[in-house]
């Protein structure tokens, strides 16, 4: 539930791209037995070439591509590394609604950043995406928070946290095309899934006036 | 020495497939792009025998009284705890996943596991005395029978745990058809879950693709089943699922925003957004 797309109010944009872009740089990608890591190696192979074939995708549509993981070398990640699927941090700027590397989940270390004037764009911008899995808003006013959290149209959010994933007694689930289904995943919902409600309606009449017969029952 | 092959996990034991010849796919390590081991890959045939097992061990576990099942996973807990870092360490082996992180995923799995352990309380049902005269009304909570789970590479750990722990603990067997490509932890967990006690065909795993997928979407005895993954395998879980009369949760893909306002602490913004 890594972030995918920065959402950029007014002039946030021109105040954070420098330390994005040096941060990404700087992230510390290396083998996951490393304590050191920041971030592993890409899953598989295929994996690698379909992210790679995004960020190439990307630059094509006409976003800018502020800092390129592609040429990052299997080598600086770690002795034996050579030959493993790596891949660097990735940054673009300037993307736009419109573009496949906006709308399409490309499940990889790649950071989508649009610019948008203020904060009905950016709640607007999110309600039309096909997914409404997790979303978050960072700010310092309240009213902007309960407001986000009241019109967005996500499943999970957070408020000056970026990855909400629901505690377990919460349950986890998405909006939109995240959830086929009427239940989220764990917590009482899950419970429910899980488990079918039952009615039990019970008389018990009172016993018949002479009391039980123990003998064999005769024609009367 | 030759590599390594990663089995079911059916009726208490760790097999191999049934159909010869046997599909598998390599298992890498991804960090170096080597092949760590091979997985089998589960057809109908291995589907059928998992569900035959689950099915046999359905009814004296949903008879045993809840407690006794949440004591099944007080003991799971505990090895849970000895064992993390072990978990941790495939996780990182097979996915690629920084360490940390993956410490971090077994733990939010751990979470769920200790939910499920108050599963007397959640399963409490409603009374209503006297609804007529003479006449009470009340509901309680039964589980569905043999459910599965399909999960994805990128919790290889807490995912799963999203699902069979609440679904045990109700009473249910479980049917778990993890990814192969990083599919050892979903072994290493069933061998904790038999060492605490949980008796054999309550939880089990065929491992596979598409074909093992489709076996349990039409398996009749396959109550229910819990997906995740993207979103159009999810679309198609859940109409083939409910074609077959299903229950079906299916969650898909994601394109997670995250929106900085201009008054937000930029620094920390930052640091989310690249963490």
């Amino acid at each position: 539930m890594a972030i995918s797309v920065a959402v950029l109010v007014g002039d946030v944009a021109d105040r954070v791209m420098p330390a994005l872009a040096q941060r990404t740089r700087e992230l510390k990608v290396l083998d996951g037995a490393n304590l050191a890591a920041e971030m592993g190696p890409i899953v598989t192979r295929a994996a690698h070439e379909r992210i790679s074939g995004y960020i190439g995708l990307g630059v094509t549509e006409g976003a800018q591509l502020v800092v390129d993981g592609r040429g990052f070398l299997g080598a600086s990640a770690g002795q034996g590394c050579e030959e493993g699927f790596w891949l660097g941090g990735t940054l673009f700027d300037h993307v736009r609604p419109e573009m496949r590397i906006y709308r399409e989940e490309i499940f990889g270390p790649v950071l989508a950043c649009v610019r948008v004037p203020d904060l009905a764009s950016a709640v607007q911008l999110v309600n039309e995406h096909e997914f409404g899995n997790g979303v978050s808003c960072f700010t310092r006013d309240g009213n902007v928070a309960r407001e986000f959290s009241r019109r967005i149209q996500v499943g999970m959010v957070g408020i000056n946290v970026p990855i909400p994933v629901p505690m377990a007694w919460q349950g986890f689930g998405g909006w939109k095309r995240s959830l086929f289904g009427d239940m989220h995943a764990y917590g009482e919902e899950g419970v429910r899934f899980y488990t079918k409600q039952k009615s039990i309606m019970q008389r018990w009449p009172e016993s018949t006036p002479k009391g039980a017969e123990f003998v064999m029952p005769t024609a009367k | 020495m030759g590599i390594a092959e990663i089995g079911h996990f059916i009726d208490g034991q760790v097999r191999g497939s049934l159909a010869t010849p046997a599909r598998t796919q390599p298992v890498y390590n991804p960090a170096i792009g080597r092949e760590r081991a091979k997985v089998a890959l589960g057809s109908a045939a291995d589907v059928d025998a998992a569900v035959a097992s689950a099915q046999a061990a359905f009814r004296a576990w949903a008879d045993t009284p809840p407690i006794r099942r949440a004591r099944v996973l007080f003991k799971f807990l505990e090895l849970l705890n000895q064992h993390k870092d072990d978990l941790a360490r495939i996780i990182t082996a097979e996915h690629g996943k920084v360490f940390t992180d993956a410490q971090g995923e077994v733990s939010r799995g751990i979470d769920i596991v200790e939910f499920a352990c108050g599963i007397p309380q959640l399963l409490k049902g409603d009374f209503t005395d006297q609804v007529s005269t003479g006449i009470d009304n009340w509901t309680l909570r039964q589980p569905l029978g043999v459910v599965a789970g399909i999960t994805p590479f990128n919790f290889p750990v807490m995912v799963p745990m999203w699902m069979y722990p609440l679904a045990i603990a109700a009473g249910n067997t479980f049917v778990l058809k993890p990814s192969p490509i990083d599919p050892s932890a979903s072994l290493m967990m069933a061998d904790l879950l038999k060492r605490a006690g949980l008796p054999d065909g309550v939880f089990n795993v065929v491992q596979g693709d598409k074909e093992a997928v489709d076996a349990l979407l039409v398996h009749p005895d396959v109550k229910a089943v819990s997906f995740v993954g993207s979103t159009p395998i999810a679309n198609y879980i859940y109409e083939t699922g409910a074609r077959h009369g299903k229950r079906v949760q299916a969650l898909g893909g994601a394109k997670n925003h995250m929106v900085v306002m201009p008054d937000a602490d930029l620094e920390q913004a930052v640091d989310a957004l690249i963490g």
